[in-house]
């Protein structure tokens, strides 16, 4: 009975008339494009008609009928296609190799005359003048029959061009309806999407290849284009002056915030002592019990027993102080970044004004490459330990500012209003709810912070920070292999060590 | 003493709450124009949440304000404490107006005066069932041993003995939202605002909080408004309920008038398939004994005699032991009424 | 009415019956219970949680007795703090602190007698002048002498001073200890009801460790800070460098030898690299400017809108005007190039990882640690196999920028909902449909995500390439680093930045388009 009914069901669908709707989109021409989407349609995509007009036109059709996708990508490998039929039909193919051949004949010619002279004075260079002439002149010999072969190549350009240019037309030819019924597709969701015939679009496509087409075609198929086209014509007068004016002005700075300046380095300083004292300067075997002992007690057994394998490496190799200084430079910058950032975050999680504001400079701390600021940082700061913790506290304060914000606004906004319910102040709710509830997030944030810090290890070691970055950044000068890749598995176990106490710190407080 | 003579507790008197950046002027053009909700999100994209709202809660009563999801019940509550902040209105909590306290008065009456129960527990994750409870009383300064006697009574009270020392997500949906109530009673306080307490739960543990709620408040006579999406919860446990419907209040009643006398047809269809026979009572129904018109083989005098306060329950329970239309009878034992079958079968559909 | 409400409310507090915690605290605290029943009934009942304790115990032992009962925190703190007063008290009393200034005044000493000796001879030769000049160093050295003999005193009585300093300092720590002791102890003991895997009681292993532990940290660091000349064993490892030169040749051998074996294994990659930079290059460098340039802005206009357009015109000005148009070209074509092979290479490993469980759990620790390795790191074997140059570079950067695509391809994957793919099985889709009309479209904005952060990590890293001979704007600010020449650095940097701002917000715009869309 099933089998009965089936036919039937699907004979009864009517037919949906989509002739408007299509006419509708297309509007000129309309009609020759309701044959090909319905048929289109109709064939389940398997059959395209082909579309004249496209292959005619090429890019331009393409932008008249909005597809600027397809625009651009016939664009440029139209032009290549035509840049080759422009070498093959204009180029000069064997001008290089012909103005080497040139000079070579010329330097012979004068290496010639030169042992000339020399024979008849009864110099002994005569012999040897000579023997590079005839050298000279062999050499130029090939460069003269390369370039003829070069020269006579022209028309694998020009068929290379033309197949190219037939190929993609084809495609385009081929495929245009296809495309273009998608286009349809697209516009019955969303009327934004262009369609119709647009005039507008047409000239502007029209203008676009006037400029390009022709540019390309110079630049390329002229074997000496006018030199405006291949550099920009402006010479480095701009950039000295500006970079003096720069160079200027940041002496200038520096000389007036010096104060400011001073202040900063002293407070960082003092953290950076106060660390050194205790890593660098107590004994080594301290350290290493402290150490361990942390990994222990914050963590597990496990991460004890990574540390102490991984400081017995560090100690064996002789990279202990080199470590510890490194050690003591990522301590210090995660330290300023969690004080810095923490109250930030909240700050930024209380006002959303703020943080509009914060969002981008946070992104673009993120963004640019380290060595930008390293340049403003020395101008400012001088060389040394100091400058190379700034420069990390740029490079990874974002995570934890951006995580504490994250957290405290994922605070499930009832047991906030039901602490608010119960009467407590806003500093109650936030030290005994917003807090502990954001944990998680903000301690991925300082987590994050810290793996960041290490990996600046190496470029603040290029502003004159010791440590270990200083033996990987000698290794990489001098090319030691087996130096930088001690040095840099010994900056990986210090990464994973502090990374896996902190880790762990947090994973006990989800445990419980 | 009946409810009607006891004090007014809770008050609100015209409150309207308007969401939106133009909230002010919105309201203005209702309150001059009369505008509609309509209009309000067309001219001013605010949102109307509650409009004209007025009732009080009498000391003792539980007072349940009945809604579908939408229609402003939550932010009504919110208004009590101000958790919302109202854009017009008054409101009184124990005689004080609660629109001119200070911060710091608002908190200690928060702190004092209000628990509060959600719909979603609100527990804080990262403490024990026993902190949670102390919360309030921590908020409020008192001392640890202090916080441990009261949050243990709480929780005994609630039935809670023995897991003070668990965390939240340790405990089940029902056993949390348990903890949550005990939070709102550790205060101590004079009003309870609970939120849909129990409608994140399922439908028996939801009867079981239920029952264990009611007696506790007959335990505690606390003024309690309960919000409720449910209008079988709120006619089990309120004295009396108001309906919402789009932010007003359609109808404020006891259970039996919301049932026999819906106010318009948005409350008849709610009512409709809600059983009267406990909330439907023989005086709704009787018809006055003077009035009455025997049918053939009626004999008065051998009908059973019941008074007219019964439920409609018990009268089918007489009703069906007898051929005979049931007598109902006054405080005195004098026949006031006739109940037929006919009329107990209306009864039963209409309520009246 | 007021009244009425705090009278029933008392009432009703003064039912409640009180907890007793004594046994459930005798059973925490094990030895010596009664006395912190005592002391908890105390700070529970007081109204802030601080009241006035104290433990004797913890005031002797601080930081021991801290380890013992098992409050970690604590003993960190005593332990710091007590070793700190314990290096000033050692070096007031033991180390020789004016020690350097007596040897000095002692050599001047020695110095002067000679003077003197010498003064004499010459007078004894008739030389009054000499003897003159000699006796005025000698009242100079005199005087030197004496000077340094009151900085020598001034010194050693600033090590009384330091003694007592520190001896205060104990007192108050002492004081501190014993009071801070019982209220940590009661929080321990709040925290243990809630997890009885807190530590809880006196444990004499632990006890016995930390007496271990604090001792051996007390003398080495008091012999490190006190003498005056500690032992070498102490202040360095006691191993050279002779493991790490022995080592670093091991490993410089076996790399000479690799790259000399595969040499054409490691050409063939550069090789490769080398061709599909050359082809952009050719594009970006090649094309006459004007063209690339019109091109650029439109395709900003295109995706990102007329602002981005207006700001991508501005910010390729400034280069074009500044001379770093060349520079420029260069480094978006290395990017380009390093970003297009991570993506072409990072979704299919995305789609592996996201289909093959075992191919993850292989896949993951590789990508933590290609994050985690700071970039520098892998320079090296790079420059060992590859040499230097703009291939080498762009490996590099392939590296650190790889994994965020295949991480967030893999994600992106995970998380399309389980239901979905159900669905498209139950109505009979192939495997490769339902990746490509599936997951693949509800994928995409996690993967445009990664292919965004990809191409910041390998702009990032591409600057970073300079360092090993990979030219563009990055060299431009490593010389300006180098010769500290701040005006041309801060210009090549911002152009930097330029590059970095116009791919990001063309690449955003993209990518908004695409959720929108999808």
């Amino acid at each position: 009975m099933v089998e009965d009914t089936k036919p039937d069901v699907t004979k009864e669908i009517p037919k949906i008339d989509l002739s408007d709707s299509i006419r509708e989109f297309a509007d000129q021409n309309s009609d020759y494009y309701v044959e090909c989407l319905t048929e289109i349609q109709a064939t389940g995509e398997k059959v395209t008609p082909w579309n004249n007009a496209a292959m005619l036109f090429g890019p331009a059709w393409c932008a008249a009928r909005g597809l600027w996708n397809m625009f651009w990508l016939f664009t440029v490998a139209e032009l290549v296609a035509l840049v080759q039929l422009g070498r093959g039909i204009w180029g000069d193919l064997g001008a290089e190799k012909m103005s080497e051949a040139t000079q070579l004949r010329e330097r012979a010619h004068e290496l010639r005359l030169e042992a000339g002279v020399a024979g008849v004075t009864g110099d002994e260079t005569a012999e040897s003048s000579a023997e590079i002439a005839t050298n000279l002149e062999k050499a130029a010999d090939i460069a003269m029959m390369e370039a003829v072969a070069a020269a006579e190549t022209w028309w694998i350009y020009l068929l290379a061009g033309i197949v190219l240019f037939v190929v993609l037309r084809y495609v385009l030819g081929r495929y245009a309806n296809r495309l273009y019924e998608l286009q349809y597709a697209a516009w019955r969701l969303n009327r934004n999407t262009p369609n119709g015939f647009n005039m507008q679009r047409l000239i502007y496509a029209l203008a676009l290849l006037a400029v390009l087409v022709p540019l390309t075609l110079y630049r390329f198929t002229v074997s000496n284009p006018a030199p405006w086209l291949t550099d920009v014509p402006i010479g480095n007068s701009y950039f000295t002056t500006s970079s003096n004016v720069l160079d200027s002005w940041f002496d200038r700075t520096a000389e007036l915030g010096a104060g400011v300046f001073d202040g900063v380095t002293a407070g960082a300083q003092t953290v950076l002592d106060v660390m050194e004292l205790f890593l660098v300067d107590a004994p080594w075997p301290v350290v290493a019990v402290f150490l361990v002992l942390i990994a222990w007690r914050v963590a597990s057994i496990r991460v004890a027993i990574f540390t102490a394998a991984s400081l017995t490496y560090i100690g064996f190799l002789g990279l202990w102080e080199a470590s510890m200084v490194s050690i003591v430079l990522v301590g210090a910058a995660a330290f300023f970044c969690v004080i810095i950032g923490i109250p930030l975050g909240i700050w930024f999680s209380r006002s959303e004004r703020a943080y509009a504001i914060a969002r981008p400079v946070l992104d673009l701390m993120q963004t640019i490459p380290p060595f930008v600021y390293l340049i403003p940082i020395i101008a400012f700061f001088g060389t040394g330990r100091v400058p190379g913790i700034l420069a990390t506290i740029i490079f990874a304060m974002p995570p934890v500012v951006r995580l504490t914000a994250l957290g405290l606004r994922q605070v499930p906004s009832n047991v906030v209003e039901a602490a608010v319910a119960f009467g407590a102040t806003k500093w109650r709710i936030l030290i005994g709810v917003e807090l502990p509830l954001a944990t998680p997030a903000i301690m991925t944030g300082v987590n994050q912070t810290i793996l960041m810090s290490l990996s600046m290890v190496v470029i603040a070691s290029l502003i004159g920070a010791k440590g270990l970055g200083q033996e990987v950044l000698t290794a990489l000068q001098y090319v030691a292999k087996g130096q930088g890749i001690l040095a840099g598995l010994a900056i990986l176990f210090c990464a994973m060590m502090l990374d896996r106490i902190v880790q762990g710190r947090f994973q006990r407080q989800e445990d419980q | 003493m009946k409810h009607e003579e006891r004090e007014v507790v809770i008050e609100l008197k015209n409150a309207w709450k308007i969401f939106g950046e133009q909230a002010d002027q919105a309201m203005q053009a209702v309150k001059s124009e009369g505008i509609g909700k309509a209009e309000v999100l067309d001219k001013y994209g605010a949102v109307v949440g509650i409009a004209d709202c007025s009732f009080n809660v009498r000391r003792g009563e539980i007072f349940c304000i009945m809604g579908l999801s939408g229609s402003g019940k939550s932010t009504l509550v919110r208004h009590v404490n101000r958790l919302i902040e109202p854009t017009s209105g008054e409101i009184y909590l124990l005689g004080e107006d609660v629109m001119k306290l200070s911060t710091t008065a608002l908190r200690e009456m928060r702190a004092k005066r209000i628990g509060m129960v959600f719909q979603h527990m609100a527990l804080l994750p990262h403490r024990s069932v026993r902190d949670n409870v102390a919360y309030p009383l921590e908020i409020r300064g008192e001392s640890k041993s202090r916080r441990w006697d009261v949050s243990q009574h709480s929780l005994s009270l609630v039935g809670l003995d023995g897991f003070e020392d668990r965390f939240p997500r340790e405990l089940s949906g029902g056993m949390q939202q348990r903890v949550g109530l005990a939070r709102a009673l550790a205060s101590d306080p004079d009003v309870l605002l609970m939120d849909e307490p129990f409608s994140a739960l399922d439908p028996l543990i939801r009867r079981q909080l239920q029952d264990q709620f009611m007696a506790l408040s007959e335990q505690l006579h606390k003024t309690t408004l309960f919000i409720t999406h449910d209008l079988d919860e709120a006619i089990r446990l309120g004295t009396r309920i108001a309906i919402m419907k789009d932010g007003r209040i359609v109808q404020i009643g006891t259970p039996e008038e919301i049932v026999t006398n819906p106010a318009d047809d948005y409350v008849r269809d709610f009512v409709q398939n809600i059983s009267k026979l406990k909330l439907v009572f023989a005086h709704t129904i009787q018809v006055p004994i003077n009035e009455y018109k025997p049918q053939e083989g009626d004999d008065l005098s051998r009908s059973p005699r019941v008074s007219q306060d019964v439920d409609l329950d018990y009268l089918i329970d007489v009703a069906v032991k007898t051929n005979q239309p049931t007598v109902t009878t006054d405080d005195d034992g004098k026949d006031v009424g006739v109940v037929s079958k006919d009329r107990l079968l209306q009864g039963i559909r209409d309520g009246k | 009415m007021a009244e009425k409400e705090t009278l029933s409310t008392v009432e009703i507090l003064e039912e409640i019956p009180e907890v007793d915690i004594s046994d459930s605290v005798r059973d925490f605290a094990g030895q010596n219970g009664d006395y912190y029943v005592r002391e908890f009934k105390k700070i529970q009942s007081s109204q802030s949680g601080y009241c006035w304790t104290f433990n004797i115990a913890s005031a002797a032992f601080g930081p021991l007795w801290a380890t013992a009962r098992g409050l970690w925190g604590l003993f960190w703190i005593f332990a710091v703090c007590e070793m700190v007063l314990l290096v000033m008290l050692g070096s007031g009393l033991w180390s020789d602190l004016g020690a350097d200034k007596f040897e000095r005044a002692e050599r001047l000493q020695a110095n002067y007698e000679t003077m003197l000796e010498r003064a004499a001879t010459a007078r004894e030769a008739g030389d009054e002048e000499g003897a003159q000049s000699f006796e005025k160093r000698s009242e100079n050295l005199v005087r030197a002498r004496e000077k340094a003999l009151a900085e020598g005193a001034a010194l050693q009585a600033g090590g009384t001073n330091l003694m007592i300093i520190a001896i205060v300092g104990l007192i108050i720590l002492k004081v501190f200890e014993g009071c801070s002791a019982n209220i940590a102890y009661e929080r321990q003991y709040s925290r243990w009801r809630g997890d009885r895997t807190v530590r809880s009681d006196f444990n004499w292993a632990i006890g016995a460790l930390g007496v271990a532990i604090v001792s051996f940290v007390y003398i080495v660091t008091l012999l490190r800070f006190t003498t005056s000349n500690p032992s070498e064993l102490i202040t360095d490892f006691p191993i050279g460098n002779q493991y790490y030169l022995a080592i670093a040749s091991w490993i410089d051998y076996w790399f000479d030898l690799a790259s000399s074996n595969f040499a054409f294994l490691f050409q063939g990659v550069s090789r490769g690299i080398r061709i599909i930079l050359d082809g952009v290059e050719t594009l970006l460098v090649g094309t006459p400017w004007p063209v690339v340039m019109a091109i650029i802005v439109i395709f900003a206009y295109r995706s990102a809108g007329a602002r981005v357009a207006v700001f991508t015109a501005a910010a390729l000005a400034y280069i074009a005007v500044l001379g770093y148009w060349e520079k420029s070209m260069a480094t978006v074509a290395l990017l380009g190039t390093a970003s297009f092979l991570c993506v072409a290479i990072g979704i299919p490993l995305g789609v592996l990882f996201a289909r093959n469980q075992r191919a993850f759990n292989f896949g993951r620790p590789v990508l933590d640690l290609m994050q985690t390795l700071p970039s520098f790191v892998y320079l090296i074997p790079i420059i060992a196999f590859f040499g230097t140059g703009k291939p080498p570079g762009i490996l590099a950067s392939m590296i650190f920028g790889l994994p965020p695509i295949v991480r967030l391809t893999t994600l992106g994957l995970r998380q399309v909902p389980k239901d979905v793919v159900e669905a498209a099985r139950a109505f009979g889709a192939t495997n490769t449909q339902i990746l490509r009309n599936i997951e693949i479209p509800l994928a995409t904005p996690s993967i445009m995500a990664g292919v965004n952060q990809t191409i910041l990590m390998c702009l990032s890293m591409v600057v970073i390439a300079a360092l090993i001979d990979a030219k563009g704007l990055g060299y431009d600010v490593l010389v300006a680093l180098q010769y500290a020449a701040k005006g041309q650095g801060i210009l090549a940097g911002v152009a930097i930045l330029f590059c970095a701002i116009v791919i990001d917000r063309v690449i955003q715009g993209k990518f908004k388009d695409t959720e929108k869309g999808g």
